[in-house]
């Protein structure tokens, strides 16, 4: 760590790992009531249970991405950050929003909730990932433009690099794209078009120059690779993604009421979505083949790894399964949907905030990796936490392919509850896999705790 | 720079005579192999003289060309696969 | 930039063939669709970019010589071309659009509106390669050792061309 400045990121991570925890209890909690129907009911019903499930896991990706940003933007611009009290005021503002938020999910009803906070002035919840209360959504917009002032500032006086450009146009994205979540219009076609523009142009579009940076920031730490092999690499994978992205929209145009054409345009370029996050599995795996330093720091290495292979598997293989109109047609809003969500999410954008943690915790806390101890307890939650994700993964995609043709396809079609009953085994599964993801997860956290004397290079 | 003129005036020569079948009103199954044919040439030249990717060392000449052959021997079958 | 143009080449590729397939669904309907199109406008433009493409040849060859004027001068040229070709493209299309069709109006039309208006904003996008070689170029910004921002830039219009001339006879001809 270069920069005092650069830790006000540790919060942010902190805050980011907690939040995590919660999703994925609130994951277990709605995974069982998959298959236990009136567990915990009345007091946490499914639809509550999944909106804070869903809302949690995109806070505390945005509290990742703004700690990456806090600690990679004064590192690349080579100046202290403009102001890192701003940076700490806006956590605590964002951690109460969030909080505040989630428990307001949790303790009023939902409708009770739009009344108390003017939904009614102006109404933008009740759409999925977009529930936020006006002032939480409102809080959102402040947090963002004084991060995002915050950091302009820094990068305008600072060394402008092709990560920290890339960074921050990915962060700008974000910020104006959520502003469509404001506008919520009665006429359905254009309220599922303005709500793609915030969920589709987010995760497939500026999210993945966001993803790109903090991946490209990483391999540079850690192999030692020059710096214009990398940002090389960085654009052409910005470049395609940006592309096959923005065009790919189209594949969620096919049954919402869009022309026709749709369903070409969108199939052709979403289909061409996988390329991006293949050439992100090349990269990372190509810049690691020829590092010229060992870095201490193996799991974070690991972690950089693992993303481009499973952003790949997750975004590219499973998006790509089912982005065709023809196949849509069958597995449009089936478990097919929820396997491929789960793995892209994890994949990508999970796991390129952790790689971040794992690279610039031991370095937050003074020095260059954890003890080798650690480490290990580190790699092994690393790989108890993606291979059970890719067990969610397998039994959601079994799933849904007995739902689609027991529901969907067969002679005799069977009612939305009747063929839910029928891969009830899938789901048992899933919650098993998912409690190995949790004892992952506490393994993961555990080792910020394991002490020793830091490793070093080999 | 005297092939480039040459390569130049095929190239409009065989639109030409695409055009010109075309124009003709030959019947499609019949223009077909012809106009494909045609286009190929005209593909490979740009490939190798304008591109200048004959020569080039690696796999770069061979996935364009490669990537020619293949989109236009699909269209043929279509194209075929249709009349029938 | 090759990556970039093997990309693009997959994408005009992947459509070309989704044009082709689709035909064979509705083979009287394209066939059909086809003979409203100014043939003569298509063929016009063809000329126009194999020319374009012609006069990018002859600017990497003058700058391999150490001409930057006369690389200037035939870089020049070839916009004129890409120029005349988006002009013609233009009448072609607002011809279209006056006559009330769309991309929803048929297959075929979906193809020809879209595919014209990819392969459009790619000549756009040449054109501004091509611009900021010729400004190089007019500031002796190249030499004879030292071209390569030149011929990365010629590629790129070659592609632009060559997707065109797949593109002419599959849409416009072939039936």
């Amino acid at each position: 760590m270069k920069y005092q400045s650069q830790l006000v990121a540790k919060p942010y991570f902190i805050a980011a790992i907690g939040l995590f925890l919660g999703q994925i209890l609130f994951g277990l909690i709605m995974g069982l009531q998959y298959v236990v129907g009136d567990f915990l009911f009345p007091e946490i019903p499914f639809n509550v249970a999944r909106m804070v499930h869903t809302n949690l896991l995109i806070v505390w990706l945005l509290f990742g991405f703004m700690g990456a940003a806090y600690y990679l933007i004064p590192e690349e611009a080579e100046r202290e950050l403009h102001s890192p009290k701003l940076a700490m005021a806006m956590f605590w503002i964002f951690l109460a929003a969030g909080v505040a938020t989630i428990l307001g999910y949790l303790l009023v009803p939902y409708a009770t909730l739009a009344e108390w906070t003017g939904n009614d002035l102006l109404a933008t919840m009740g759409r999925e990932f977009l529930e936020q209360p006006l002032p939480t959504k409102v809080g959102i917009v402040v947090v963002a433009l004084a991060m995002l002032y915050n950091l302009s500032m820094t990068v305008l006086r600072g060394r402008k690099t092709a990560i920290n450009l890339v960074m921050l146009v990915g962060l700008w994205g974000l910020a104006i794209f959520f502003l469509f979540s404001f506008y919520n219009p009665n006429n359905l076609v254009k309220d599922k078009y303005f709500w793609w523009w915030v969920v589709h142009l987010w995760v497939e579009g500026v999210w993945e120059l966001i993803m790109g940076a903090m991946l490209a920031f990483v391999l540079i730490k850690v192999t030692g690779v020059d710096r214009e092999v990398i940002e090389k690499w960085l654009y052409v994978i910005i470049a395609m993604a940006l592309i096959t992205g923005l065009i790919g929209t189209g594949h969620h145009y096919y049954w919402i009421g869009a022309p026709e054409y749709w369903q070409w345009w969108g199939s052709v370029f979403s289909a061409l979505e996988p390329i991006p996050f293949f050439m992100m599995t090349v990269f990372a795996f190509s810049m690691v083949n020829r590092r010229r330093r060992e870095h201490p720091n193996k799991a974070a290495v690991l972690w950089a790894l693992g993303t481009g292979v499973m952003a790949f598997l997750g975004a590219g293989v499973w998006g790509f399964l089912h982005t065709l109109a023809p196949v849509n047609y069958f597995t449009h809003g089936s478990q097919i949907t929820a396997a491929h969500g789960h793995l892209a999410f994890y994949g990508a954008y999970v796991m390129v905030v952790i790689t971040m943690i794992s690279y610039t915790m031991p370095l937050m806390r003074g020095r260059a990796a954890n003890s080798p101890l650690a480490q290990t307890v580190e790699m092994w939650s690393f790989w108890l936490m993606t291979v059970s994700m890719m067990f969610i993964t397998l039994f959601l995609t079994a799933a849904g392919i007995l739902q689609i043709w027991l529901q969907r396809i067969s002679d005799q079609p069977m009612s939305f509850m009747a063929a839910q009953d029928q891969v009830a085994l899938f789901y048992w599964m899933r919650e098993y896999a998912g409690l190995v993801f949790l004892s992952g997860l506490l393994l993961y956290i555990s080792s910020f705790f394991i002490k020793g004397k830091a490793a070093t290079a080999d | 720079m005297k092939a480039a003129t040459f390569n130049w005036l095929i190239l409009m020569a065989l639109t030409a005579l695409s055009f010109g079948v075309a124009e003709a009103g030959v019947p499609g199954g019949a223009a077909l192999v012809p106009v494909l044919l045609a286009t190929l040439f005209k593909g490979r030249i740009v490939i190798d003289h304008f591109m200048a990717l004959q020569g080039v060392g690696g796999a770069w000449r061979w996935v364009v060309l490669g990537w020619l052959l293949l989109v236009l021997g699909l269209i043929g079958y279509a194209f075929q696969y249709a009349q029938t | 930039m090759w990556c970039f143009i093997l990309a693009e080449l997959l994408v005009f590729g992947v459509f070309f063939l989704a044009y082709a397939f689709a035909r064979t669904h509705d083979v009287e309907l394209f066939n059909a669709s086809q003979l409203e199109l100014d043939r003569t406008s298509g063929f016009i433009n063809t000329m126009l970019l194999i020319s374009g493409s012609y006069f990018v040849v002859l600017a990497v060859d003058r700058i391999r010589h150490g001409h930057s004027r006369a690389c200037t001068r035939w870089l020049i040229a070839a916009m004129a071309c890409g120029a005349a070709f988006l002009v013609l493209k233009l009448v072609e299309f607002s011809g279209k659009i006056e006559a009330g069709i769309s991309m929803s109006t048929n297959t075929f039309y979906m193809f020809y509106l879209g595919l014209g208006f990819f392969h459009f904003m790619h000549v756009v996008l040449g054109m501004v390669i091509l611009g900021a070689v010729t400004l190089k170029a007019w500031r002796g910004g190249y030499r004879a050792s030292d071209y390569a921002g030149v011929e990365t830039g010629a590629a790129y219009w070659h592609m632009v061309d060559l997707v065109w001339i797949v593109l002419f006879p599959l849409i416009y001809l072939l039936n």
